[in-house]
């Protein structure tokens, strides 16, 4: 039997655009034109921050992306969801500004643009292109319709769907072109302690000894399914099950009644600490990026990023990063099963040419069997009669109420992570508070940093 | 297509039905660590709930769920009251729903954290 091996990063080297040397970060943004960063917001809620892009981009979690696509980039995704450089990509992704800021930058291609966020210059973004885009096109292609799509979209988008609402209140300007982070981002606590961009995650894999892991994703705080589906699914691998459970939370930008950010990272880092899955075993780690909800085409993103942290399988349930029923709730396990071909894909994404390498591992449900007394996975129990199903309504109704959750729902450490951030923030869910508070704060710092502006 | 709604009975809510015949009707789930009483609500009476709540929704077990706590609150409330899970005592919160959506507006803006140590976190 063959053994696995760390795959190698989505198009073969990990984008490093990161510039550490001060000096050199100085020179970079002499006599550039500042731009502030702004949220795209809906309603005056902020629904994205490119910002959590730039990081992903050039910290290689997005691995070859290297900047704000061209418009025949952006097109070929739309189209093919691949790269120029033919490897396979699901979003498009771009720098948008509006019309009046453009005018007012007053730049054009072959310029360096300095980008700034809270008050401090952040980034630089080398300008290949400027073009105008329609943002209901782009929203409409991005996720597909019942028409073009009819192997697993089922309803037309709308405005309910956050990942389209990002994508149609876009700004009408795209500015694209590589981005290189100049001032490097201090994460704040709690992020700090789960900052493991690619490089440093195989570095990490290395020093555990983990040559085969699967990844784990997350938006959500644990309970005891969760838990089971992580360590039944690991039960994959080669000749052994696998090495390792690397946890991905994807962390930006909210929906009222999610749990916290802080909560589901230490959530799931209670997880290991207090060893319900050893920490020799299972690693909590995150992904700046302001989900889109896109199921299969998001499926996609999640195996390009735990592909480049060094995963070599991904579990994939039921309505992965689904809201709604806007897409088959298999749509994700028929991509990384058969393909999807009216989104690109003849055959499975890890099957096609410069496609990925990372492996699938399509999962069922989990629920609680009272004849068997425990957790039980859906197609092995016999008791379907008798099935008790742990629903996260269920349990934030819990919660809210203010029951102690029964060991069997949810680990009491795991509870005591959602009460500590309910203590902070005076509620134990996303509310406007909250966003007004994160919008504010982000998830890092940016060092004070003196740059000779272009006067 | 019937719904449900389950009220989570902990220590107290548990000692205010002893005596009223509800006893009887405990469901338990997940090995007995969890009481509740289990209320039928017709479809009708479920699209009214989710009509006045924007933010509940029925999961996949077919319970309405995230509810502002003042609703389940006045529910429980009124199945001590009437001694029953019938119905009527949907019904008969219908009535205060003015109070009560009083209520879960605050509840959008701040919960008060159970008193509970969280050092070891």
């Amino acid at each position: 039997m063959v053994l696995l091996r760390t795959p190698p990063p989505h198009g073969g080297n990990i984008v490093d655009r990161v510039v550490r040397n001060p000096d050199r970060a100085k020179k970079m943004a002499d006599g550039c034109v500042a731009f502030d960063i702004k949220p795209t917001l809906l309603d005056g809620v902020p629904i994205r921050n490119v910002y959590r892009e730039i990081v992903s981009i050039c910290y290689g979690f997005f691995s070859p992306v290297e900047g704000s696509m061209v418009r025949n980039e952006v097109e070929r995704v739309l189209e093919e969801r691949r790269l120029l450089s033919e490897w396979i990509f699901p979003y498009p992704l771009v720098f948008d500004v509006t019309e009046e800021d453009y005018k007012n930058l007053g730049v054009g291609e072959g310029d360096r643009l300095l980008l700034r966020l809270k008050g401090q210059p952040f980034a630089v973004l080398d300008i290949d292109e400027i073009y105008k885009i329609d943002p209901v096109d782009i929203a409409t292609r991005t996720f597909g319709t019942p028409e073009k799509n009819p192997e697993v979209v089922r309803v037309p988008f709308d405005e309910k769907h956050p990942g389209y609402m990002i994508y149609r209140s876009l700004n009408p300007v795209v500015i694209a072109g590589k981005y290189t982070i100049i001032n490097e981002p201090k994460f704040r606590d709690p992020y700090n302690k789960f900052w493991f961009p690619p490089a440093k995650c195989r570095e990490e894999f290395k020093k555990k000894g983990w040559r085969t892991a699967i990844a784990h994703q997350t938006r959500n705080v644990p309970h005891v399914g969760h838990e089971a589906l992580m360590k039944n699914a690991a039960y994959t691998g080669d000749i052994e099950p696998c090495n390792g459970i690397l946890v991905n939370a994807i962390i930006g930008a909210k929906r009222r009644g999610d749990y916290p950010d802080e909560a589901i990272l230490e959530g799931h880092s209670a997880v290991n600490r207090f060893g319900y899955i050893k920490p020799e075993r299972h690693m909590v780690t995150f992904t700046l990026w302001d989900m889109r909800y896109g199921n299969p085409i998001e499926s996609l993103l999640h195996g390009i990023i735990r592909q480049n942290m060094g995963c070599t399988h991904h579990m994939f349930g039921r309505d992965h990063a689904a809201v709604g029923e806007y897409y088959d709730m298999y749509a994700t396990q028929i991509l990384w099963r058969d393909g999807i071909p009216s989104f690109g894909f003849e055959a499975p994404p890890n099957e096609v040419d410069y496609g990925l390498k990372i492996i699938p591992q399509n999962m069922a449900e989990f629920w609680y069997c009272p004849k068997c007394g425990e957790m039980a996975y859906s197609q092995t129990c016999g008791h379907e009669k008798e099935k008790q199903k742990l629903s996260g309504s269920f349990i934030r109704g819990m919660v809210a109420e203010g029951i102690f959750p029964p060991n069997v729902i949810m680990r009491p450490e795991v509870y005591k992570a959602i009460v500590k951030w309910w203590k902070v923030y005076g509620y134990p869910f996303v509310n406007p508070k909250y966003l007004a508070e994160k919008d504010k704060t982000l998830e890092i710092d940016v060092p004070p940093m003196e740059v000779n502006l272009k006067r | 297509m019937v719904h449900y709604i389950g009220l989570l009975l902990d220590d107290v809510r548990f000692s205010a039905i002893k005596g009223t015949g509800l006893e009887e009707k405990l469901t338990t789930l997940f090995g007995g660590q969890i009481k509740s009483l289990v209320l039928e609500v017709p479809e009708e009476l479920s699209k009214k709930i989710l009509a006045e709540f924007p933010n509940a929704r029925i999961d996949s077990r077919s319970y309405l769920e995230d509810l502002p706590v003042a609703f389940k609150r006045a529910l429980f409330n009124e199945v001590v009251e009437k001694k029953t899970l019938g119905t009527e005592v949907i019904e008969a919160v219908f009535q205060k729903m003015d109070e009560i959506k009083e209520l879960a507006a605050k509840e959008s803006e701040y919960i008060p954290p159970p008193d509970i140590d969280t050092s070891e976190i």
